[in-house]
């Protein structure tokens, strides 16, 4: 008889998971879920605010991307006003967006991940951590401390706050960037390049050791899609859609996101809260694509920057197509952190960074408006509707997490098949399905958003912990 | 290198949670010295680790529902190192100072726990009375501790 394998909780991921294995009568893995067990709900308790509100409403979704809710949401008003921001606040917002990248992926690379890799699948999982990681290998733990560091620094120095910020307005910014604080900035970058390049120089060495995991990681064929510039680099803050598939080819082009309904479905299945958002013209579920860094730097032509550029194309050299393997998630992280510092650099040497006018003004003029921005996991779009006084009267999210919703359960699926043996589980066979989970470096708080599907048990609590009421559905 | 650090801890929409970000506040108005570094969070994460270590004197702030509301506590945190342990969302002064001395081998010369009892912890943006009349003396103990002055350890509560 056929017995089910429970990973509860999920861990070292931001947000409550868990993993569900069937196993059937054979012992083989014949299923695998990945359950999102928490909800959030912030598309519906907006309705009735003013637009105004969005951003720092939205922001407080996540503590880990508050920047990229943050701008996506503005971007969102903004199409609501109908304005272009000033040129110096369309490039401190993108000095923000790739800051928070920076920390983000540091996080997730040696935080989360960094345990699997260093101390290896199968250690003890009370070693298994970050401290572990710095009591083994020190100069690891300093140069994720670091990058970290450095992009929480630089989030702060600009807009004020590390986590929820309130610089980033409909409009622009709140405040200019002043020649101090750009000089200090500007300070800080040849050091964290050294970092980067030392991190990836470090990883590469390590990467034949993990020739098992790249192999069955969700390693298989499906779209890529993110947001392209005119000049063929991955748009972070501002692009169009394009779709890719393995094989290299461009699948869809030049889709704008506020067309986004046109091409993405979002389909909901009873064990989760979380969405699965496909390629519509593939329908459901063959319409299966993936987001966030791999899924950059498979879509695009080149890198954009002379340091990323020489890894990118190493990294594409990878494979004779697209990189398959989200094991090599990690990979691109590193690749885009140093990217991301090098842009960094391009933009603070740029003299408008620091002109003076950094917000328009405008009163509503659009019913609906649609942002869009490339968070650290993926595309991230915000769709609100308002009425004539400007109240949402209905609001969409598309986070990151989502989009990669179908490969999550399909990756994990091929890993437990491969190392699960049901007949002598092991926690280092239950640790390879969490790491593939890992390398997608999901953000559950963030992607939890489809309603009316799961089982809800909602009780109500006396002070006293007396059950007072409950409801199931 | 910084002279000191001071790391305040809190959330400002959680009632008397923000207590520790007003006090600090409360001294940025009419005291600046580019030798004091001072960091506000919600949570207190590794990356404070090196900020830390780079000090001589680390004063952190906090609220606490553990002691009588608008109560100070000042507690000297010297040599009390913990291990990390396992989790990297948030860690204890302790911890991060066990963190400080086993990354970079190097930890403040002088490091405290200034701790303002709590009455509310409700959604909110406003202390309780018993908390925003302890502001101005925590404020002080603060300044006293940036000039050098030694205060004993408060009683327990």
């Amino acid at each position: 008889m056929g017995k089910t394998i429970t990973i509860d909780p999920v861990t070292r991921i931001e947000g409550h998971s868990r993993i569900m294995l069937q196993v059937d009568d054979s012992g083989e893995v014949s299923s695998a879920h990945f359950q999102t067990t928490q909800f959030r709900g912030f598309e519906k308790f907006c309705e009735g605010r003013p637009f105004y509100e969005m951003p720092y409403l939205m922001e407080r979704i996540c503590g880990i991307c508050p920047v990229s809710h943050l701008l996506a949401s503005a971007k969102a008003c903004d199409a609501l006003m109908a304005l272009k921001v000033p040129p110096a606040a369309g490039k401190l917002r993108r000095i923000l967006d790739l800051a928070q990248l920076i920390q983000s992926h540091a996080l997730s690379f040696f935080y989360l991940s960094s345990p699997d890799l260093i101390l290896g699948m199968d250690a003890d999982p009370k070693d298994r951590n970050l401290f572990g990681v710095m009591r083994k290998q020190p100069e690891l733990g300093h140069w994720g401390i670091r990058l970290r560091k450095f992009g929480q620094q630089t989030i702060e120095t600009l807009a004020g706050k590390r986590i929820h910020p309130g610089w980033v307005v409909p409009g622009g910014v709140n405040e200019p960037l002043s020649v101090e604080k750009r000089d200090h900035l500007l300070a800080q970058i040849p050091e964290m390049i050294d970092i980067a390049q030392k991190c990836l120089s470090w990883f590469k060495r390590e990467l034949e050791t993990f020739r098992e995991e790249i192999r069955t990681f969700a390693n298989f064929p499906s779209l890529f899609m993110g947001l392209v510039t005119v000049d063929e680099r991955a748009g972070y803050y501002q692009g169009k859609i394009r779709f890719t598939d393995s094989l290299g080819n461009i699948v869809a082009d030049n889709l704008e996101p506020e067309d986004y309904q046109d091409f993405l479905g979002e389909a909901v299945e009873p064990f989760t809260f979380m969405k699965f958002p496909y390629y519509k013209a593939l329908g459901y579920p063959d319409g299966m694509y993936r987001v966030g860094p791999l899924a950059r730097l498979n879509l695009v032509d080149n890198c954009g920057t002379p340091l990323a550029q020489q890894e990118w194309v190493e990294f594409r050299a990878l494979e004779r197509n697209a990189v398959l393997s989200s094991f090599y998630y990690h990979y691109a992280r590193l690749i885009e952190i140093l990217f991301a510092l090098e842009h960094i650099l391009e933009y603070l040497l740029d003299p408008i960074i620091t002109e003076r006018q950094a917000k328009y003004s405008a009163s509503l003029n659009n019913l609906e408006g649609v942002g869009c921005c490339e968070a650290p996991r993926g595309t991230l779009i915000h769709h609100y509707r308002v009425d004539e006084q400007g109240l949402i009267t209905w609001a969409n999210l598309i986070i990151a997490t989502g989009h990669n919703n179908l490969a999550m359960n399909r990756g994990i699926l091929q890993a437990a098949k491969h190392f699960v043996r049901s007949d002598k589980l092991s926690e280092g066979m239950l640790n390879r399905v969490e790491a593939v989970i890992r390398a997608f470096d999901p953000c559950l708080s963030c992607s939890t958003h489809a309603d009316g599907h799961l089982k809800l048990q909602v009780q109500l609590l006396a002070p006293d912990g007396r059950l007072l009421d409950e409801i199931r559905r | 290198m910084t002279q000191s650090i001071i790391l305040a801890c809190g959330n400002p929409l959680r009632g008397d949670d923000g207590a520790a970000l007003r006090v600090v506040c409360g001294l940025q108005e009419g005291y600046t010295d580019p030798e004091t570094e001072i960091c506000c969070a919600q949570q207190w994460t590794p990356d404070l680790a090196e900020s830390i270590s780079k000090s001589q004197l680390a004063i952190f702030v906090d609220a606490s529902a553990a002691i009588p509301p608008g109560a100070i506590r000042l507690v000297a945190l010297s040599g009390r190192c913990e291990p990390p342990g396992l989790t990297t969302h948030s860690l204890s002064p302790e911890r991060l100072l066990g963190l400080s001395l086993e990354l970079f081998q190097k930890v403040p010369e002088r490091a405290f726990l200034l701790t303002i009892g709590g009455a509310s912890f409700e959604h909110g943006d406003q202390l309780s009375d018993s908390v925003q009349k302890a502001v101005p003396a925590a404020c002080n103990q603060l300044k006293a501790l940036l000039s050098g002055v030694t205060l004993p350890d408060s009683p327990q509560f």
